[in-house]
């Protein structure tokens, strides 16, 4: 397998477009990816698309805007994985040696269901029976409030600071700071999780160009190198499961430590899957950046803050900068790319060498997630 | 399982059976070849992938693993609801609405019963039924 790196990131800000069509929405941010690259269009041989509700042929829809046409264009589905999922692809078919330059993008479009909670596959047993995600998270919140003696307080805080970091981000879709009063006294959404504690529905796009190591020299001055690019589906179970323990994230960043030959201690900043503010906490422990049961601590401690021993969502992450869900991954990946470059700002993790991407989809019964995919990026 | 039920549990379908004496139990999937329980109902095992399934009626009671008062939805559930996962003795865990609660009274744990419920309605505004668990009363258990 060859080495492979990131050469050109773009993205537009999240938000709520809905007079614009997808590929309104997303061409923006693939242009400023290619633009970033210094890439010629015609050196993209492939271009990976995902979009969970975008509907058939997004990428075409966007790259005929473009004139990027005439290649490989492959549409991916994964829910909130579609476009990591389109990343993880997209790397292997340059890591392989199938193509030198890849284009990928993440795109979704969530105002055109006019709100509300995210619609999920009605086929599904508990779906049909009235899950909703935020449920879903709610009840992992009340049991880890359970058995670990975490607070509402706590909780309250990740919003807190991931609406912090997102005052330093032109591309959040939220840029106003909120108290850990203001998330209590939101409305509540399925207890004990408010408003507050849900990231907002939106749309967006954004996209990255990929390519052989070896090549990204002639692009870019600082190609961010990819040094472990995992991905799971979860494991189905019938059965009792510690909703506390999200299994998925814990077995694949395991798994991509070992790949990168790293540990979670080498990693300077992560933008992880907050959806709902609980996840994040799950997730610090899960990624192995503190103990099982002292996540909240290490939040109030200020070291996932940007200033922190390990800035977790600089960005803003899903609670702040949005998630409209297929532009996800790719999104978070483009904050880890300007991060490792230096180029952030306010928001900057100084001394970033090594930068980490986590993402869930989910929605599935019998499932902690149905899909979960973990990236690993240096400089 | 009677007609009459039939008619009423337009949701769970052959998930669910009722008694003569008004016992609600939940009805899954048992695998003949590796005994591997599952709710609800399957044509093959995911264990071990056998079609050798038969019908099976699980315990009336459960005990509440987890819960949420859920407040947003899409159309058609009766908002606030209770939604839960509660653990069966078979080693099935079960999606549940909690029915005939007071939220601030439920605890961990807790032993629940199976029983019919109205959850919600659709468009045309006929009653949406399926099974639902509520605490087992003191002294009921």
């Amino acid at each position: 397998m060859r080495d492979v790196a990131i050469v050109g990131a773009g993205m537009v800000p999240f938000g709520k477009y809905q007079e614009k069509t997808l590929a309104d929405i997303a061409w923006p941010a693939v242009k400023q990816a290619v633009e970033d690259a210094g890439i010629k269009k015609t050196d993209i041989e492939a271009t990976y698309c995902g979009t969970a509700l975008g509907g058939m042929m997004s990428g075409q829809r966007i790259l005929k805007k473009l004139g990027i046409t005439g290649l490989p264009i492959i549409n991916i589905e994964n829910a909130c994985s579609s476009s990591s999922t389109a990343f993880r692809e997209a790397w292997i078919t340059v890591a392989a040696g199938v193509y030198d330059a890849v284009l990928v993008i993440g795109v979704e479009k969530l105002t055109k269901f006019g709100g509300g909670t995210l619609p999920l596959e009605k086929e599904d047993w508990e779906v049909s029976h009235g899950l909703v995600m935020p449920a879903l998270y709610a009840m992992r919140a009340r049991r880890y409030m359970h058995e670990y003696g975490l607070t509402e307080n706590d909780i309250a805080d990740v919003s807190v600071k991931a609406r912090k970091h997102g005052v330093w981000n032109e591309d959040a879709q939220f840029r106003k700071e909120v108290t850990r009063e203001e998330v209590l006294a939101s409305r509540p959404v399925a207890d004990p999780l408010k408003l507050f504690h849900c990231c907002p529905s939106g749309d967006g796009a954004a996209a990255v160009v990929i390519c052989s190591a070896e090549k990204a020299k002639q692009y870019s001055a600082e190609p961010i190198r990819v040094i472990g690019s995992e991905i799971n589906s979860g494991k189905y179970m019938t059965g009792y499961r510690d909703m506390t323990s999200p299994e998925i994230t814990l077995r694949g960043a395991k798994q991509l430590y070992e790949e990168a030959g790293i540990g979670p201690e080498d990693v300077d900043l992560a933008e992880v899957h907050d959806a709902f503010a609980i996840a994040e906490l799950l997730y610090y422990e899960a990624l192995g950046f503190c103990a099982k049961g002292d996540a909240a601590k290490l939040l109030a401690d200020g070291e996932t803050s940007v200033g922190g021993k390990i800035p977790v969502n600089p960005s803003g992450g899903l609670l702040s900068k949005g998630h409209p869900i297929g532009s996800t991954g790719v999104a978070q990946i483009v904050e880890i790319v300007r991060q490792l470059r230096g180029q952030c700002g306010q928001r900057q993790v100084e001394g970033a060498k090594v930068g980490l991407t986590h993402c869930t989809g989910g929605g599935v019964s019998g499932f902690d997630h149905g899909v979960c995919s973990i990236n690993l990026f240096a400089r | 399982m009677s007609e009459e039920l039939q008619e009423a549990l337009n949701l769970a379908g052959d998930a669910v059976s009722r008694a003569a004496d008004g016992t609600v139990q939940l009805v899954g999937s048992e695998c003949g070849e590796c005994g591997k329980n599952v709710f609800p109902p399957t044509d093959v095992c995911p264990q071990c992938m056998s079609e050798n399934l038969s019908s099976r009626k699980l315990s009336a009671q459960g005990k509440l693993y987890s819960w949420s008062v859920v407040h947003a939805a899409p159309k058609g559930w009766d908002l606030p609801f209770i939604a839960a996962y509660v653990d069966l003795p078979e080693e099935v865990r079960v999606f549940a609405h909690i029915v005939d609660a007071d939220p601030e009274a439920l605890e961990m744990e807790m032993p629940v019963e199976a029983r019919i419920a109205v959850l919600g309605s659709d468009e045309s505004g006929t009653a949406i039924e399926s099974y639902a668990f509520t605490p087992v009363t003191k002294g009921d258990s």
